[in-house]
């Protein structure tokens, strides 16, 4: 019966049709390596947070007087299980960045934004963007000294437009600020309008911008990691069951980590301050934002002048976005381009570096430090055209023309 | 394979220091004697620290998770009707505004109104929590707080074991978590290499190997 049932569907919905056409036919080079699974973990790292998130929507309060007391008793505590799903929700945020960071870097390193794969890069910065305000929205919702503390630091970033030269007198950032927070302080205004975006708008966001991102990906075919194009018809695997299997068992072992995590190690991901009811009247001692954003804090913070610095941490997301136009160069994939793995290493020691550099304390010497690393950020983003001038005049050496 | 090497310690000890030990950010260190520190972790005392919680504590701070409110609060008829409506935990704008009175009362004596305690074990940990109960003022300079269990440790060990059990998960319900995690954390490990063998079956299988 059941049988029947599945084959009159099948013969209607053509499933095994797509089946073989999109997973078997689809054909992907051989030599794949192991951070190519970082994409499908972030994938599956996505729906871990929507599947916990309609659960924990299911308790918490958007309210002022209630939102800690349901997150923190209701959730934590009275209900079965449930300090399961905060724990995955909470581990889940963290791990789904790191992911998606760790799919950034592997990106840069293996050129996979190159032509005809530019758009796929650019989507994937929006994703980015949006995750992270996702993100930061959500980690507002427990209502805790952090989540406080931390939402006033960021709605008080956009007012450093407002020391600007000349523009700086039409108030932009207040108003910006004012906007984000739904008044002059933060209250149930920001709360709800942040509970909103954070359950509703963002995620719905993400899930268009990332199914454009796996269209993207079919349509143009996955990067191999030595920068050749594989043509399709003469060479590569089956997606599945060459790729599936092999990145379904990296899979399981990204799992066996997180959920080491959700069982045994939550400290990092539940922090002991934000256990602390928000209290607009109490300043904690230091307050850093959260880890996948101390990078930007410490850009913006290392520069002496306010304005400067909100314009080079906005710039270092620009120059992320337009990297697929700074780098022009005929060759792919830092396995063959010695200049360009130099300057990537530059890039991820810089990027660590002013991560750890966010969470210290602000003297002179680690500003000294954080510009230093600053500069050596931008200067990947800067050295890339001269790099593709360079490896130009190489590949047209060997005999290498414009139209291979 | 240099090069692998080489970006795979360098994700491992980046993700350690931002997630498991920030060795660069600042840290406060509270030393607690051993003795105190098993009665602190100790399950069994949480009901003899929460008769001393009453006694000394509870004229001042509430532990709302475990429906222990002020002295004076627990003394007012008021409490049953609403614990009735309400539940045994009350939610914070309810009680605030019921006992608006004895918190102004409170906030009048010391500047400000005492916390709730349901989570400031979570927050500040035992040794903290030993030292700053023991002597207020030697932790806290300026604080309101009164030193009420100086030369006390034994008992103030005590309190801390109390405010553990409100705030973390009971002895079983910790070995039940603990199980469940090691049960989850070992099939997946079980699924991954079992995919990886099949995988390897199959390809041979289909010549791809």
């Amino acid at each position: 019966m059941i049988g029947r049932l599945g084959r009159w569907f099948n013969e209607r919905a053509k499933l095994s049709e797509m089946w073989q056409s999109q997973m078997v036919d689809y054909k992907v080079p051989k030599n794949l390596t192991f951070p190519y699974a970082f994409g499908v973990m972030a994938m599956v790292a996505f729906l871990i947070q929507i599947i916990s998130g309609i659960f924990l929507v299911m308790y918490y309060q958007p309210n002022v007087h209630t939102a800690f007391d349901s997150a923190n008793y209701t959730i934590m505590k009275e209900v079965p299980f449930m300090w399961l799903i905060r724990n995955v929700h909470a581990a889940g945020a963290n791990f789904f960045l790191a992911i998606v960071y760790l799919h950034i870097f592997t990106g840069i390193y293996y050129n996979a934004y190159k032509k005809p794969r530019e758009l796929t890069w650019i989507v994937g910065f929006f994703i980015y963007f949006v995750l992270l305000m996702t993100a930061l929205s959500g980690y507002l919702l427990p209502w805790g000294q952090l989540s406080y503390w931390g939402m006033v630091v960021t709605t008080e970033i956009p007012t450093s437009i407002d020391s600007a030269p000349i523009i700086g007198k039409l108030k932009i950032g207040e108003t910006i600020s004012v906007w984000m927070k739904g008044g002059y302080e933060l209250g149930q205004i920001t709360l709800g309008r942040f509970f909103g975006l954070h359950i509703w708008l963002l995620p719905l966001i993400l899930l268009g911008l990332v199914g454009f991102h796996f269209y993207l990906i079919r349509a143009h075919g996955i990067s191999s990691p030595d920068g050749r194009e594989i043509d399709k018809k003469k060479e590569g695997v089956p997606f599945h069951p060459y790729i599936t299997l092999k990145e379904g068992a990296y899979l399981m072992g990204y799992l066996a980590v997180f959920f080491f995590f959700v069982f045994f190690y939550m400290k990092h991901f539940l922090p002991a301050d934000n256990y602390d009811p928000a209290d607009p009247f109490k300043t904690p001692a230091h307050i850093a934002p959260e880890w996948y954003l101390l990078a930007f804090y410490t850009m913006f913070r290392s520069i002496p002048d306010k304005f400067l610095g909100f314009v080079v941490f906005n710039l270092a997301l620009i120059l992320l976005l337009i990297l697929p136009f700074l780098d022009f160069s005929p060759l792919r994939s830092a396995r063959n381009r010695p200049l360009f793995f130099a300057m990537f290493v530059v890039l991820v020691i810089s990027s660590m570096a002013l991560t750890i550099l966010g969470a210290m304390p602000p003297t002179p010497t680690n500003a000294m430090l954080g510009f230093i690393f600053t500069l050596g950020f931008i200067s990947f983003f800067v050295s890339l055209p001269i790099i593709s001038i360079l490896e130009w005049g190489w590949y047209k050496a060997k005999g290498g023309s414009k139209n291979d | 394979m240099i090069k692998t090497i080489f970006f795979t310690v360098l994700t491992v000890v980046f993700f350690y220091i931002v997630w498991v030990n920030n060795i660069f950010a600042p840290h406060e260190k509270y030393e607690m004697p051993q003795e105190h520190k098993k009665i602190a972790m100790d399950y069994k005392y949480a009901k003899e620290g929460r008769e001393l919680f009453i006694q000394n504590c509870a004229a001042c701070h509430s532990v709302r998770y475990d429906a222990l409110y002020l002295t004076q609060v627990q003394a007012n008829p008021m409490l049953t009707s609403l614990q009735e409506k309400y539940g045994k935990v009350l939610p914070r704008d309810v009680y605030e505004a019921v006992f608006m009175n004895d918190l102004n009362a409170l906030k009048e004596a010391f500047g400000k109104v005492p916390p709730d305690l349901s989570t400031i074990y979570l927050v500040k940990g035992p040794e903290y929590l030993y030292n700053f109960i023991l002597e207020p003022q030697k932790v806290l300079p300026g604080t309101t707080m009164p030193a009420v269990m100086t030369g006390r440790p034994e008992e103030t060990a005590k309190i801390v074991a109390y405010l553990r059990s409100v705030s973390e998960p009971s002895h079983q319900e910790k070995a039940k978590r603990n199980i469940m995690g090691v049960v989850t954390i070992g099939y997946l490990i079980v699924m991954g290499v079992l995919i990886w063998l099949w995988r390897g079956r199959l390809l041979k299988r289909m010549g791809l190997h």
